[in-house]
């Protein structure tokens, strides 16, 4: 893969140590080079690179880097390794191969954004990740690349490894910081962004892993080189993990304007059994549906928009013509359902009603009408939520409604005849008292 | 932090151009244009908005997706539509997803009649459901508590009652248990919520999934009337709204007042009507007869009491307990001062009057709501938890919404503590000497030796002092001392250093600034304004000789000089610091006259006339808060029929002995007080209203404030100073002669600290739903102590000193300090009055 730059050296055996992170150039010259750097034009670069947030909403790093208010308060850089997204787990084969890049780029991130305090708030389930973290960590504090003085510069920083203890909404930017406060992890009220007032209150930036491993190469090439890469307002590499009917699932490298078709017949090989396409969430499973018309789409941020769905946070499952939309959009809704943290009313009863009214259309006691009000609830969530997770359901389920409707439709039906003829079954057998 | 400033900004709502304050939350802004925006989790009341319902969307002009109204500042320019279609489909939407899985048991809710989410649904929501599933369930109801419970299956999770207990009483015990919609309120480990504050989630829930066990069933609201009135159970002098059913009180409610309350009450506040009707109240005259107490006609009680005092020849003397009316204070003294020529009357002012002159100085006075903007506060000598607890909530709100600094001073470690940004201790008792301490620490004067004396350590008294000096950066900001009465027990020994500290910081005639005592008797101040005092009369105007205070007339009727008492609400065996000397006083009295609600311990056993006393839901009258706010007490029902207004009877006793005084209804009383008083001039009942009058915030009334004390002649010019400049040209008083804190170690004993807990009440004891909350005595100590003593947590013991000893339970705190001891005084039994000090040992009790 010639445009590797996150997955260079990623399969390199003891990537994950300092002496062979070092090595392959790490903490070495990129790093003097930022820390030499005045902080504005390292912000600069980075919105030059025109880097994307990799952790979902794709909002501009160097931007958000350079709302940081200026001052000498305590600031701080967080780390979001919650990685929840279904279909998601870029974030895990980056931690476990190459831990010090990480670390390398939340230096960077944090000499960017004037924060002496980061921390890296990784999902319990990573247990594994997490050690490997810790481990990199100690390792980084030993050989002064963290604490006091880095590399003798004049900036110190704490790094602190912080598990959670799986929930989905503390991938919430907001809803991670509640957590990592100690509190209920639930999405706070925007405004204030954290940017103004996060962590303990004090400024704080938050970057998905992915988007903070990405600060050394874009320091390393330069900016204008790393925003040759990919297509305009999608600039750079990204890397997707390809999930569902695939042959070849797995973790991917591209360049971002690659076609889907490419990514999921060429790169993935194709369709297991080599059925068809029947639908494919190209953001993760908070990304409304797209269909196998919608192949040739190039895969970045605006294209994906203007199809009405979104990179997100580059995670592509794919749906064959083999499996039943209902049974997607159940399991779906069952999982929002789970993890809706349940402080806004949408959200909370929304998530429910819609699987209760799902499990209806697989028993069989649900008629077409119920398909009406399943759209009419999904509508009356999106957009009325504090954080958007109740429309991390609701436009898929919404999707898939507009998009399947004779399916749905049909699914419906059929349920309901089987559900008929077991019933006249049992009645026949006698398992069921007749009234004489 | 000062006050912020308002400032009026132009919007446009529903097509109105109004005026609204700049950053008022929308949701209140409409209010300006007449537009009520549905809300439920939204309660400015609690802090920050946390937006969970969504109830509260609104359009606004130039941002795409609806925005919560309670969340959202107003702006000038800004154009907001509350009714369009879109907002109502959204309001529609979030009515019917709240009342999917409710269990809409209207007609068995408690909440019925009087509940937003049926108001709310009425008014914005769609009319119908399209929910065919089961409904969620939960077990119900639940005992949230002996006092709340909870049917969560009504619970719409609107965060109010988690909110509170955790950001408001910060006893954080509420907490929210899972997540989507398996979301339950309750208390981390399911242990019942017990807490000083607990019941305003009754009133904070905007459904029935919180109600109130005492109420539950009792009433429907249009059933009911409210009454307002102020309640009388302890100095901080709530504003509250009694539920009236058939004359009986059956709720008690906030009625807000920014200035007293912010519309929270205690539990003891809220709970406590149930003594109103108690069965043991006293609702006839009694008079004792061969030894027992009879229930007599009034005309034989009058007479009786008549008798008594007509045959004393001015052998007599008056006792004022906290709950007096300044009315029945007012009369009191004159029966006992005019009518019958004694000067022998007190309300345990314990302090005289050039000491209430200097400190009461209507410059030097602070607010309630100054607590909340002050840069920094000094607790000193009080736990306002339980001497006057919603003043514990206004410090927790100015400390977490507006960063106050809160520095606490006390010798039982506070529960302010962790709030606070310096707590230093001192010895029980040393009062005197730590003060002194303190405002030598301004004045460069010797702070070793003092603090040494007070059992404090000097550099935390530095480091106070710094606080306080420092906290307007680099000048002393709005400072405000809270202080507790019980620290001016060694007179002026405490009052001086007190008003240099005063000065010291410029607190006089600086506003946002200055002191504020709490009475240990909830109408203290009033009582002695209305001069209830042995050394003052009305308006704190000089006696020609000063009678005995408190301490004196039990000594006096001791020694056989006074042979009459008249106790009017008060129980001096369980009210007065000193028991041993008061059952003697009882013991040799020839009569005892006393207006009580309750035979407590005197009444009981030394009473000779008992005068049933309303209740507070029933008195009519006047009270004045400590921050010397004028309330009024309105009647919310009608006397039992035997109970006679204290005014009535005071006035009664007065006509039968040749006085004509002319008080026909409480009102004229009001006024002949009002007149008698100068700095109440020209108030009336009617300007005082619903919500009281601070009347020193008038500047002829606080220049009629008696200027002639020595004292305050003394230490004037040093208050009115800017003294930081001022070079150490001051020389200390005398190191108070208090004990040093470690003298009790020698021979095992521990300095005796005293509290009253905020359930030590006679309204509690006869609250059959407080029953559980009733204190028994505890001795607070010190690990090391313990260990020295050999006794262990929960162990029976008993403590004593000159032959007195109390039963009490050791109570090991690892914040309590070593060498003292505190008990609890204002109890039934084992109160540390019975105990005389400042030493006590600690035995293990001998098993029985
Ligand atoms: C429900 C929900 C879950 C999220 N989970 C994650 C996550 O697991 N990892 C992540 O990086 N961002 C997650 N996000 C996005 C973050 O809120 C935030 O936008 C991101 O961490 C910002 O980093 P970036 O700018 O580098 O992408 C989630 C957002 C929502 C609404
Ligand atoms: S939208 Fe859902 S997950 Fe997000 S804050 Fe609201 S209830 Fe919680
Ligand atoms: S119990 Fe009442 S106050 Fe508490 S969250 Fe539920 S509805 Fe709100
Ligand atoms: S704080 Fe005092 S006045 Fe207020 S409700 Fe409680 S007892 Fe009554
Ligand atoms: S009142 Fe605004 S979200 Fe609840």
């Amino acid at each position: 893969m010639s445009s590797a730059i996150l997955f260079k050296d990623i399969d390199e055996p003891g990537l994950g140590t300092l002496a062979v992170y070092q090595r392959r150039g790490g903490y070495g010259d990129v790093l003097r080079k930022g820390l030499s750097m005045p902080r504005e034009a390292l912000v600069n670069e980075l919105v030059e690179s025109g880097l994307r947030g990799r952790g979902g909403a794709g909002f501009s790093m160097g931007k958000k880097a350079s709302f940081m208010p200026k001052g000498g308060m305590d600031k701080y850089l967080v780390c979001n390794a919650d990685e929840s997204e279904p279909g998601t787990f870029k974030d895990r084969e980056l931690m476990t191969k190459s831990p010090h890049m990480l670390i390398e780029g939340m230096i960077l991130a944090a000499y960017a954004a004037g924060a002496t305090k980061s921390f890296i708030y990784i999902r319990g389930e990573y247990a594994q990740q997490a050690d490997i973290l810790d481990a990199a960590v100690a390792e980084a504090y030993a050989d002064g690349l963290l604490g006091e003085n880095i590399l003798g510069f004049d900036f110190s920083l704490e790094l602190v490894v912080h598990r959670g203890a799986g929930a989905y909404i503390c991938g919430e930017e907001t809803g991670l910081l509640d957590s990592l406060e100690g509190k209920r992890g639930n999405p706070r009220l925007k405004p204030p962004f954290p940017a103004n007032q996060g962590l303990y209150q004090g400024p704080t930036l938050i970057n998905n892993v992915e988007t903070l491993m990405t600060i050394p190469h874009i320091l390393g090439m330069g900016a204008a080189k790393y925003a040759e890469i990919g297509v305009e307002n999608s600039t750079g590499t990204k890397l997707i993990s390809v999930s569902g009917h695939v042959k070849r699932p797995g973790n991917y490298e591209i360049e971002l304007g690659m076609s889907a078709r490419e990514i999921i017949y060429g790169l993935c090989g194709g369709i297991e059994g080599d059925h068809e396409v029947k639908l494919w969430f190209p953001g993760g499973s908070s990304s409304p549906v797209l269909t196998s018309d919608d192949l040739d789409l190039g895969y970045d941020f605006d294209s994906l928009a203007k199809a009405g769905s979104m990179l997100g946070s580059g995670a592509i499952i794919v749906v064959d013509d083999q499996t039943s939309v209902v049974e997607v959009c159940l399991k779906l809704a069952k999982f929002y359902r789970h993890e809706s943290c349940g402080k806004c009313t949408p959200c909370r009863e929304g998530t429910q009603w819609t699987v209760k009214m799902l499990e209806r259309m697989k028993s069989g006691t649900a008629t077409p009408m119920d398909l009406d009000i399943m759209a009419s609830v999904q509508e009356q969530i999106t957009g009325h939520c504090l954080c958007v997770l109740g429309d991390a359901m609701a436009m898929p389920v919404g999707s898939m409604i507009a998009k399947f409707r004779p399916e749905f439709e049909e699914y419906i039906e059929a349920a309901r005849e089987r559900a008929e003829r077991e019933l006249v079954a049992s009645l026949d057998a006698g398992l069921v008292g007749s009234a004489t | 932090m000062p006050r912020p400033e308002r400032k009026l900004i132009t919007f446009s709502i529903d097509g109105r151009e109004v005026e609204a304050p700049a950053n008022m939350m929308l949701v209140d802004a409409a209010k300006f244009g007449d537009v009520e925006i549905p809300v439920f989790c939204y309660e400015p009341k609690l802090g920050a908005p946390v937006g969970a319902c969504r109830m509260c969307l609104v359009d606004i002009e130039g941002i795409p997706k609806l925005q919560t109204g309670c969340s959202t500042p107003v702006k000038d320019g800004m154009v907001v539509h509350t009714q369009t279609r879109r907002v109502k489909d959204a309001q529609q939407s979030v009515v019917e997803f709240l009342l999917i899985n409710h269990p809409l048991d209207c007609p068995v809710c408690d909440k019925g009649g009087e509940c937003p989410l049926q108001d709310v649904s009425f008014g914005w929501g769609g009319g119908m459901t399209r929910f065919v599933e089961p409904k969620r369930h939960f077990k119900k109801p639940l005992e949230l508590s002996p006092l709340i419970a909870i049917d969560r299956e009504r619970c719409i999770l609107c965060y109010r009652c988690v909110r509170f207990s955790q950001e408001l009483s910060e006893d954080y015990q509420l907490v929210l248990h899972e997540r989507s919609a398996a979301t339950f309120v309750g208390t981390f480990d399911g242990h019942p919520y017990v807490a000083p504050f607990s019941g305003n989630i009754l009133e904070l829930c905007p459904v029935g999934a919180l109600t109130s066990m005492p109420y539950r069933f009792r009433a429907r609201p249009w059933d009911i009337e409210n009454a307002g009135s102020v309640c009388t159970l302890c100095p901080a002098q709530c504003n509250v709204a009694f539920t009236v059913r058939d004359d009986r009180v059956l709720r008690v409610l906030a009625r807000e007042n920014e200035e007293v309350d912010d519309g929270w009450l205690c539990d003891k506040g809220r709970f406590a009507y149930q003594s109103i009707h108690a069965e043991e109240r006293v609702v006839a005259p009694m008079v004792r007869e061969d030894g027992v107490l009879r229930e007599v006609t009034w005309e034989r009680a009058l007479e009786a009491a008549k008798a008594a005092l007509g045959g004393a020849q001015g052998r007599i003397a008056g006792l004022a307990g906290g709950e007096t009316t300044n009315e029945e204070g007012f009369l009191l003294q004159r029966l006992v001062r005019d009518v019958h020529g004694s000067p022998h009357v007190d309300s345990g002012a314990g302090l005289d009057r050039s000491g209430l002159l200097a400190l009461g100085d209507p410059g030097l006075q602070a607010t309630v709501a100054d607590l909340e903007f002050a840069h920094t506060v000094l607790v000193l000598g009080t736990e306002p938890v339980d001497d006057a607890p919603i003043l514990d909530l206004r410090l927790r709100k100015g400390v977490r919404r507006n960063r106050v600094k809160l520095a606490v001073a006390t010798s039982r470690p506070s529960s302010l503590d962790p709030n606070a940004t310096l707590a230093v201790r001192y010895a029980p008792g040393a009062e005197a000497a730590f003060v002194t301490a303190l405002s030598a620490a301004f004045y460069g004067g010797a702070v070793d030796e003092p603090a040494q004396a007070a059992g404090a350590d000097a550099g935390a008294v530095h480091e106070l002092a710094t606080l306080l000096r420092t906290s307007g950066g680099d000048q002393p900001g709005d400072v405000v001392v809270l202080y507790g009465q019980r620290v001016l027990a060694e007179g002026e020994a405490v009052t001086a250093p007190l008003l240099k500290l005063a000065g010291a910081l410029g607190l006089s005639g600086r506003p946002g600034a200055g002191l504020l005592g709490v009475p240990t008797a909830t109408n203290g101040r009033g009582l002695r304004e209305a001069g209830v005092l042995p050394d003052a009369g009305p308006g704190l105007t000089a006696v020609p000789s000063a009678g005995h205070g408190a301490t004196g007339i039990a000594e006096a009727t001791a020694a056989g000089e006074l042979s009459v008492l008249y106790l009017l609400h008060t129980d001096p065996l369980r009210d007065e610091p000193q028991r041993a000397v008061w059952e003697r006083a009882l013991e040799a009295a020839t009569h005892v006259i006393a207006h009580a609600g309750f035979l407590t311990e005197t009444i009981r056993e030394h009473a000779t006339v008992v005068f049933p006393a309303e209740s507070y839901a029933e008195k009519e009258g006047t009270l004045v808060h400590p921050d010397g706010r004028l309330q009024r007490l309105r009647p919310a029902i009608g006397r039992p029929a035997g109970v006679r207004a204290a005014w009535q009877v005071l006035d009664e006793l007065a006509r039968s002995a040749g006085a004509e005084h002319g008080v026909h209804t409480v009102h004229s009383a009001t006024q002949q007080l009002f007149a008698a008083v100068a700095f109440y001039a020209g108030l009336s009942v009617d300007a005082i209203g619903a919500k009281g009058v601070r009347w020193w915030e008038d500047d002829a009334r606080a220049a009629a404030w008696p200027q002639e004390s020595g004292l305050r002649a003394a230490i004037s010019d040093l208050v009115a100073k800017t003294p930081l400049s001022r070079t150490p040209d001051y020389e200390e008083a005398p190191t108070p002669s208090g004990l040093g804190a470690a003298d009790g170690a020698t021979n095992g004993a521990l300095r005796l600290g005293t509290y009253q807990s905020i359930w030590a009440a006679a309204e509690v004891e006869a609250s059959p739903a407080l029953k559980f909350l009733h204190p028994h005595q505890r001795v607070e100590l010190s690990p090391a102590d313990a260990a020295r003593l050999g006794i262990e947590h929960g162990e029976h013991v008993t403590v004593g000193s000159a032959g007195a000893t109390v039963e009490a339970v050791a109570h090991l705190r690892n914040e309590s300090p070593a060498g003292s001891a505190f008990l609890q005084s204002g109890i039934p039994e084992d109160a540390a009055n019975v105990l005389q000090g400042p030493l006590v040992e600690i035995r293990k009790a001998t098993p029985k």
